[in-house]
C-alpha cells in the first residue's frame, strides 16, 4: 500500500503506457518526406479504400444481423426463441481469422464445395462456371460481420427489452398505425445502444489482421506488418500506424458522441418491461431462419468443419507440437491475466485514496490501450525495447561482453504488448466490482481493528472474487486469440496456438490447422457461457410495476 | 468515579481540516468524558462528519490534535491508525459486510478463541433482541435490523467510544424513533461513550446528555440540550434548534422598545440589544386586557398535543405561538400577549449575557 501513497506508481504507469505511443510519434516524425510521398502515391490510397469499404460493409452487415435478431428475440415470442437467444452469442467465440480459414478451405477453387460442384456438373476449368471469390473484400466483410454482429445483437436486444411498452402504446394512442411503432419509436429509442454496438464492431474490424491477410485484402494492419517484416522500415510503419490510429480515434469520438444520448434509453428501464408478444404464425419460419442463419454460418458450420478436419487429420496430428504451442499460449495468457489483474487492483485501490488525481488520469490513459490495433501496439513496444537492447549491448560490447536481445527477443515484449492492449478488460471488471463496495466497508473494517492488509484479504478480495474471475478470463481468452502482435513479437522458434494455426493456413495446410483452431474456439466459448449466465440471472423478470401504479392490475394479484 | 484531574476520554484542541479551499473544520475544541454521550448537530455540510472521521483516525487533521486520555492520537504529523484506537463506528448505510452472515459480521472485530467469539456474538444478538438471526445474510434483513446488527458489530470488541454517523437517516420515521430509543438504551446499559452525528435536532436532543452545535466548521455552542434550547448562544442557534420568533429592538429617546414592551437590563446598557428571541411555547395568550400588548389570531393549525397559532400584533408583526389545545381559540379573536421567557441578542447575533425585564408599552 505504501507504493500507492506516492505518485511514483502513477508516473511509472504513465511511463509504461505512454512509451509505446510516444515512440510511434517520434519514429513517424523521423520519416523522410520521400517515404511519406512514396506511401501516399502507392499503397496508402489502396489501404484507405479497403479500410473504408470494410467499415461500410461491416457496419451494414452487423447492423442488419444484429438489430433484426435483437429486435425479434427481445420483443416477440416464437418457437425456439429461448434457444436462439443464447445461440446468437456463439459466434463471439470464433476469431475472424479462424472463420476465414474455414471458409477459404471450403469455398476456394480447390476447396471442398467447388471440387464437389465440378465433379457433379463435370466442369473442367474456372471458365466453365461462375463462383464468387471468397478471398475478396466482400468475403472479408462477410467473415467480420458474422463474428462481430453479436456486439450489436447484445446491445440492441438489451435496449429493446428495456423499452417500456408505454412508449409504443402511447404511440398507438397518438395514431401510429404501424403495429409496433418500429420506425417511429422502437428503433429511434434503441439507436444509441445500436450505435455503441456498431462502433465496437467497427473498431474490431479495423484492428483485424488475420482475415484480410488470408484474403489478400491490403489494409493498414497488413501494411504495417509487411513494411515491418519486408523492409524493416520503422518510420514508414509508424506513419501507417498513426494513420490507422486516426481512424480509430474517429470511431471512438463517434461512439462517445452516441453514448452521450444514451440517457433516454436507460431511463425506460425503470418503467414497465415489455412483455413478448406472440409472433404471428406466418412470420415464424422467417424469424427462425433469420436468427439461425448467422449462428449457423458463424458458428455451427465452421465448428463442425473444424471437428471434422481434426478427426480426419488425427493420424497425422503432431501432438508434441500442439502441446508445446498450447502451453506457450496458456503460459502467456496466464501471466498476462494475472499481471493485468494485479495492475487493475493497484489502480483501483489507489484511486480510492484521497488526492490521487494523477493516478486517476493514469488509469484513464491505461485503459485507452484497448483502442490500439495489435500491429500498432507491437510496433510501439518493439521500437523502444530494441533501442534499449541495442544500447545496452553496445555498452556490454565496450565492456568486452556479448549482447543478446534482452527484452525485444523474449516473451517479455509479448506480455508487455498484451498488457497494454488488454488491461482495459481487467480494469473495467475490477472497477465495476469496486463500485459495489462503498468506502464505508473499508472504514468499518479499519474501525473493527483490521489493518489495511487484513481489510484487503478479508473484505475486498472475497467481495471482488466474481469480478476478478471475469476480468481474468476476458484477458486470458483475448490473449489466446490474439494474432498480429504475437506474430510480430514472438521469440524465434516459439509459437502459440494462434500463430501456428495461422502459419499452417498461410501454407494452405488449412486442415492441419484444425486442432489448433478448435482449441482456440473452445477457450473462446468460456466467456460466452459466462456472459450468458450473467444475462440469464439479470433477465429474471423483476416486476416493479406494482410500485409505480397506485392500484395493481388484477393480473398481478394472482400468484405466478 | 473519575476525579477532575484525570484527562478526559477524548479531547480535541484547535482541530482544523480543509478540503481544497473549503474549511470543513476549524479551530474546534471540546472534551468528552468516559461513558458520556454527546451529539454533534449541524446543518448538512457543516463539517460534523469530518469531525467524526478526524476522531476516528480515518482522516488526518491539518491543524490541532485529538487526544485520548491525554495522549495525542491524531495530529498532522502522527496518527494512531484507526484499527488501534478501539473505537466503534456505525454508518448511515450500515456498511455490513455483504459476504458474511450476521454472526460473522459481529464476530469480525472480536479477538480471541472461537468459543469466546461465539459467546460474544450470542451476547450481542441477545442485546439487540435478534437471537435467532445469526445465520442470516445481511441482504435478508430489513433496514432496521441491519442497523441493529451494525451497532452490535461495533460494540462487539468492547470499544471505548462509539461513533455514529447519521445512523438513522436511512430509515422510515416510525422505525427511526423506535431504533433511536433502543440504541440509546443499549449504549447506556453498556456504559460506552458515544458521539452521534446528526442534522436532526430531535435526534440530537433526545439521544444524548450533551450537544455540540456546529455551523460552517466551527463549534457554536456546547452544552446540555435543554440549556442550548433555552439559552441559545446565537440567533442562528436559536433558529436551528427549535422554532424562534425574532423581534427587532428600536432605540427611541433612550428607550429600547420592542413590539412586546420596553427592555430593561440589570447589568448592561440596553443600547446593546438589537433583537429579542422568543420561543412559540413561551408566549402566553389571554383574553384582551389593558396594559398588555394586544393582537389578533390570524391562523390556527391544530396538531394534536399543541395548537400552532399565528398572532398578528397591533404593531404589525406576526408571532408564532404554540399553546395547549385545552383552550380552543378561533380565528380573528383578539388576545393579549404575555411573554414568559425570552433572550436578547446584539447586532452580530450574539446573546447578551444578562436577564432583561419587559415593561408593557403604555
Amino acid at each position: 500500500m505504501r507504493i500507492l501513497s506516492s505518485n511514483f506508481f502513477a508516473l511509472l504507469l504513465v511511463g509504461v503506457f505512454a512509451v509505446p505511443a510516444l515512440s510511434l510519434f517520434l519514429m513517424a516524425l523521423d520519416a523522410e518526406t520521400e517515404i511519406w510521398a512514396h506511401l501516399s502515391s502507392t499503397v496508402f490510397p489502396v489501404y484507405l479504400r479497403n479500410s473504408l469499404l470494410l467499415l461500410v460493409g461491416v457496419g451494414a452487415g452487423t447492423l442488419m444481423l444484429g438489430v433484426v435478431s435483437g429486435f425479434l428475440t427481445a420483443l416477440f415470442e416464437f418457437p425456439g426463441r429461448r434457444w436462439l437467444e443464447w445461440m446468437l452469442m456463439l459466434p463471439m467465440a470464433m476469431p475472424a481469422y479462424i472463420l476465414a480459414m474455414v471458409y477459404l478451405e471450403l469455398l476456394e477453387y480447390s476447396g471442398t464445395l467447388q471440387s464437389a460442384l465440378r465433379d457433379f456438373f463435370s466442369w473442367k476449368t474456372p471458365a466453365d462456371y461462375w463462383f464468387p471469390e471468397i478471398a475478396s473484400i466482400g468475403g472479408a466483410v462477410l467473415m467480420l460481420s458474422l463474428v462481430l454482429y453479436p456486439y450489436v445483437y447484445l446491445l440492441s436486444r438489451n435496449a429493446f427489452q428495456q423499452q417500456s411498452p408505454v412508449f409504443t402504446e402511447a404511440g398507438r394512442l397518438l395514431g401510429d398505425r404501424t403495429r409496433y411503432g418500429l420506425w417511429k419509436i422502437a428503433l429511434p429509442m434503441a439507436r444509441p445502444a445500436v450505435a455503441v454496438g456498431v462502433s465496437l464492431a467497427l473498431m474490431e474490424a479495423l484492428a483485424d489482421f488475420g482475415t484480410v491477410q488470408l484474403f489478400s485484402v491490403p489494409t493498414f494492419t497488413t501494411g504495417i506488418y509487411h513494411i515491418w517484416f519486408g523492409t524493416a522500415n520503422a518510420p514508414a510503419a509508424a506513419q501507417l500506424s498513426l494513420s490507422l490510429l486516426g481512424f480509430v480515434g474517429l470511431l471512438i469520438a463517434l461512439e462517445r458522441f452516441s453514448r452521450r444520448q444514451q440517457r433516454f434509453h436507460g431511463k425506460a428501464s425503470s418503467l414497465r418491461r415489455s412483455e413478448r408478444r406472440p409472433l404471428p404464425n406466418r412470420y415464424v419460419p422467417l424469424a427462425q431462419f433469420f436468427c439461425l442463419l448467422p449462428v449457423f454460418l458463424g458458428f455451427f458450420l465452421p465448428g463442425w468443419m473444424l471437428l471434422h478436419w481434426s478427426w480426419q487429420s488425427f493420424s497425422s496430428w503432431n501432438a508434441g507440437r500442439f502441446i508445446s504451442d498450447a502451453s506457450n499460449s496458456l503460459l502467456l495468457a496466464g501471466i498476462t491475466s494475472l499481471l493485468a489483474l494485479a495492475v487493475a487492483m493497484l489502480l483501483n485501490f489507489g484511486i480510492r485514496l484521497p488526492n490521487r488525481k494523477m493516478l486517476k488520469g493514469a488509469s484513464r490513459l491505461a485503459s485507452l490501450g484497448y483502442a490500439f490495433p495489435g500491429p500498432v501496439i507491437a510496433l510501439g513496444v518493439l521500437m523502444p525495447l530494441s533501442w534499449f537492447d541495442q544500447h545496452f549491448n553496445q555498452w556490454l560490447n565496450a565492456e568486452g561482453q556479448t549482447g543478446t536481445y534482452w527484452l525485444s527477443g523474449t516473451i517479455f515484449v509479448l506480455i508487455y504488448a498484451y498488457l497494454i492492449r488488454f488491461l482495459a478488460l481487467a480494469q473495467g471488471s475490477v472497477e465495476s466490482g469496486m463500485a459495489s463496495i462503498t468506502p464505508q466497508i473499508e472504514d468499518s473494517g479499519r474501525m473493527l481493528g483490521s489493518p489495511q492488509g487484513k481489510v484487503l484479504r478479508d473484505l475486498y478480495l472475497p467481495m471482488l472474487r466474481g469480478s476478478l474471475w471475469t476480468g481474468g478470463l476476458l484477458v486470458f481468452v483475448d490473449v489466446m486469440k490474439e494474432l498480429p502482435a504475437t506474430l510480430m513479437l514472438q521469440p524465434f522458434n516459439t509459437s502459440t496456438l494462434a500463430t501456428r494455426a495461422f502459419a499452417y493456413a498461410s501454407e494452405e495446410m488449412l486442415k492441419e490447422a484444425a486442432p489448433w483452431c478448435l482449441a482456440i474456439v473452445m477457450t473462446g466459448l468460456l466467456p460466452v457461457i459466462m456472459l450468458n449466465r450473467k444475462l440469464r440471472s439479470s433477465a429474471i423478470p423483476v416486476d416493479t410495476s406494482h410500485r409505480l401504479m397506485p392500484v395493481p392490475p388484477e393480473s398481478q394479484l394472482q400468484p405466478a | 468515579m473519575m476525579t477532575k484531574t484525570d484527562p478526559p476520554l477524548i479531547e480535541c484542541t484547535g482541530l482544523g481540516k480543509s478540503y481544497e479551499t473549503i474549511e470543513a473544520v476549524s479551530e474546534l475544541g471540546f472534551e468528552l468524558e468516559e461513558s458520556e454521550s454527546a451529539s454533534i448537530l449541524g446543518p448538512s455540510g457543516c463539517g460534523k462528519s469530518t469531525l467524526l472521521r478526524l476522531i476516528a483516525g480515518l482522516d488526518v487533521p491539518d491543524r490541532g490534535c485529538v487526544s485520548l486520555y491525554g495522549k495525542e492520537i491524531s495530529t498532522p504529523q502522527r496518527m494512531l491508525p484507526p484499527e488501534k484506537r478501539r473505537f466503534g463506528m456505525v454508518f448511515q448505510d450500515f456498511a455490513l459486510f455483504p459476504h458474511m452472515s450476521v454472526g460473522a459480521n459481529i464476530a469480525y472485530g472480536v479477538r480471541g478463541s472461537k468459543a469466546e467469539k461465539k459467546k460474544r456474538v450470542g451476547e450481542l444478538l441477545d442485546l439487540i433482541s435478534m437471537p435467532h438471526l445469526a445465520g442470516q445474510m445481511p441482504h435478508q434483513l430489513s433496514g432496521g435490523e441491519q442497523q441493529r446488527v451494525a451497532v452490535a458489530r461495533s460494540l462487539a470488541p468492547r470499544p471505548r467510544l462509539i461513533l455514529l454517523d447519521e445512523p438513522f437517516s436511512n430509515l422510515d420515521y416510525q422505525l427511526r424513533v423506535q431504533l433511536r430509543r433502543d440504541i440509546r438504551d443499549i449504549l447506556r446499559q453498556q456504559g460506552v461513550a458515544s458521539l452521534l452525528v446528526t442534522h436532526d435536532q430531535n435526534e440530537a436532543i433526545t439521544f444524548s446528555e450533551r450537544m455540540l452545535l456546529m455551523n460552517r466548521g466551527r463549534l457554536v455552542q456546547n452544552g446540555k440540550p435543554s440549556e442550548i434550547y433555552r439559552y441559545p448562544k446565537t440567533l442562528w442557534a436559536a433558529r436551528f434548534v427549535g422554532e424562534a420568533n425574532q423581534l427587532k429592538v428600536h432605540h427611541v429617546e433612550g428607550n429600547s422598545q420592542t413590539p412586546l414592551g420596553i427592555l430593561h437590563f440589570a447589568k448592561i446598557s440596553s443600547d446593546a440589544a438589537a433583537s429579542m428571541m422568543i420561543r412559540p411555547e413561551e408566549i402566553h395568550l389571554q383574553p384582551p386586557e389593558k396594559g398588555f400588548p394586544g393582537g389578533s389570531i390570524v391562523s390556527i393549525e391544530f396538531a394534536g398535543p399543541v395548537q400552532n397559532l399565528v398572532v398578528r400584533l397591533d404593531s404589525g408583526e406576526d408571532l408564532r405561538v404554540a399553546t395547549s389545545p385545552k383552550r380552543i381559540w378561533t380565528e380573528g379573536e383578539s388576545v393579549s400577549v404575555v411573554p414568559e421567557h425570552f433572550q436578547c441578542y446584539d447586532d452580530s447575533g450574539e446573546r447578551l449575557d444578562d436577564e432583561a425585564d419587559l415593561t408593557p408599552p403604555t
